[in-house]
């Protein structure tokens, strides 16, 4: 059984941890609300752009871009966007089994890029690394989206690889996520999606400057935007999912505490009851 | 009485939603379009400038600063979706001096820039011009 100094070192530890824990908590719920923010609003902007592309694509004739054919090739690119920390949960684990989930399911030949390194060290064992970018500061920027998105862009429009996908966890609140993998190129829409969209608008919109000069402007932004939106969700998702789990692992270190010192204090009774009954005995042995 | 409403989404933030308007100028990439109730459906790219929602007898006028973007109406629902946006009581005059001087100088020197550099730094030149402009058109209306 432990002694009164072990629990009392282990209480003394816990109440670190437990001022860590809350630290930290604080720290991801102001991240957290910077994020979900960015992420709210960027999202119907996202929304607004692809469902105009999906329509005037639907809508035009005769047009093609390189963004919306699909290709031949047998080669995929998957851009796993997890956290460069850990300290959240299910947060890595979850995104890692749904990319295990993913790869097992394709038939495509799959090249993996990782932007933060804590799936890419979960999954290192299992799949073939072609590129992990690294930034700056802690969470990429616009601008270095940007240039990563366009690398992948390039290697699509090559033919290098057919297909690209982005594989992060979508930002629902603040305590839940939930991993996908998305399609970003091509962005081919179904035929039936496209009968959809003919059926809902029966009229062409009028277009300035011509349809084609306006899709090709609008087709790489719409990409761009589409991975650059999947990066806010999954910051906010990360800072959301550190958040619960620091709040349940702090009221796990208060509940500890609790205990601890109760068991402490029984401890510490139970050594002053013997002693006094050894005292006290002690004396009725001399009065006899 | 209001004839249709106005969104102006950017990626970063939304500016505005559902306000209403009678009237619409947009600065599209062939010169200021004006846009009134039942237009015909459009989609149209925007330039950099100054957009303007009149709200008729309701409602307030309201000034952004767009640049580049598209415009899309359909149903008489209008939706700007700009690249940047800034609604024209918050522009701050003085910081967009600072832009503008700034952008300038670094174009006067401009050896050492690259052409990507050079005509980012125009276009934040004109963007700050555009402030000004509109920092002033607002408060003159305001006296």
């Amino acid at each position: 059984m432990a002694n009164i100094k072990e629990l009392k070192k282990k209480i003394k530890s816990t109440k670190g941890t437990f001022k860590i824990t809350s630290a930290m908590k604080l720290v991801s719920a102001a991240k957290l609300n910077r994020a979900q923010i960015a992420i709210q609003n960027s999202r119907p902007y996202a929304k607004e752009l692809e469902e105009t592309i999906k329509t005037v694509s639907a809508l035009v004739q005769n047009y093609s871009h390189e963004f919306l054919v699909e290709s031949d090739s047998r080669k995929s690119a998957l851009l796993v966007i997890s956290s460069n920390k850990g300290l959240c949960g299910g947060y890595n684990s979850q995104l890692a089994k749904k990319v295990r989930e993913f790869t097992a399911n394709s038939d495509e030949e799959l090249e993996f890029y990782f932007v933060g390194k804590k799936v890419k060290d979960l999954v290192k064992n299992e799949v073939t690394i072609t590129k992990e970018y690294t930034f700056e500061k802690q969470e990429p920027s616009y601008n270095e989206m940007v240039d990563l998105s366009s690398e992948l862009a390039e290697k699509f429009k090559s033919g290098e690889i057919g297909r690209i996908y982005v594989a992060y966890n979508i930002f629902e609140s603040a305590i839940a996520f939930e991993p996908c993998v998305k399609q970003v190129l091509p962005m081919a829409l179904a035929e039936k999606e496209k009968e959809e969209l003919r059926d809902k608008f029966p009229f062409d919109f009028k277009y300035e400057p011509a349809p084609k000069v306006l899709l090709d402007s609008l087709i790489p932004q719409t990409y761009i935007s589409s991975i650059y939106t999947s990066l806010l969700d999954a910051i906010a998702a990360e800072h959301g999912s550190r958040m619960s789990s620091m709040d349940s692992a702090a009221s796990n270190c208060k509940e500890l505490i609790d205990n601890l010192t109760i068991k402490m204090n029984k401890l510490r009774q139970a050594a002053i009851t013997t002693e006094l009954i050894e005292v006290v005995s002690g004396a009725e042995s001399l009065k006899g | 009485m209001n004839n249709f409403t106005v969104d102006i989404l950017t990626p970063s933030a939304i500016i505005a939603k559902d306000i209403p308007a009678e009237a619409l100028l947009v600065p599209t990439e062939r010169g200021q379009i004006n846009i009134l109730k039942d237009h015909t459906h459009i989609i149209t790219k925007l330039s950099t400038g100054m957009m303007s929602v009149f709200g008729g007898a309701d409602d307030p006028d309201r000034f952004f600063s767009i640049t580049t973007g598209i415009c899309k109406v359909l149903d008489n629902k209008i939706m700007v979706l700009a690249n940047v946006a800034e609604e024209a009581g918050e522009v701050s005059k003085e910081r967009a001096e600072k832009a503008l001087a700034n952008s300038e100088s670094k174009l006067k020197s401009s050896d050492g820039l690259s052409d990507t550099q050079i005509e980012k730094y125009r276009r934040k030149a004109e963007r700050a011009k555009l402030r000004i402009q509109l920092s002033e058109f607002v408060r003159n209306r305001n006296i």
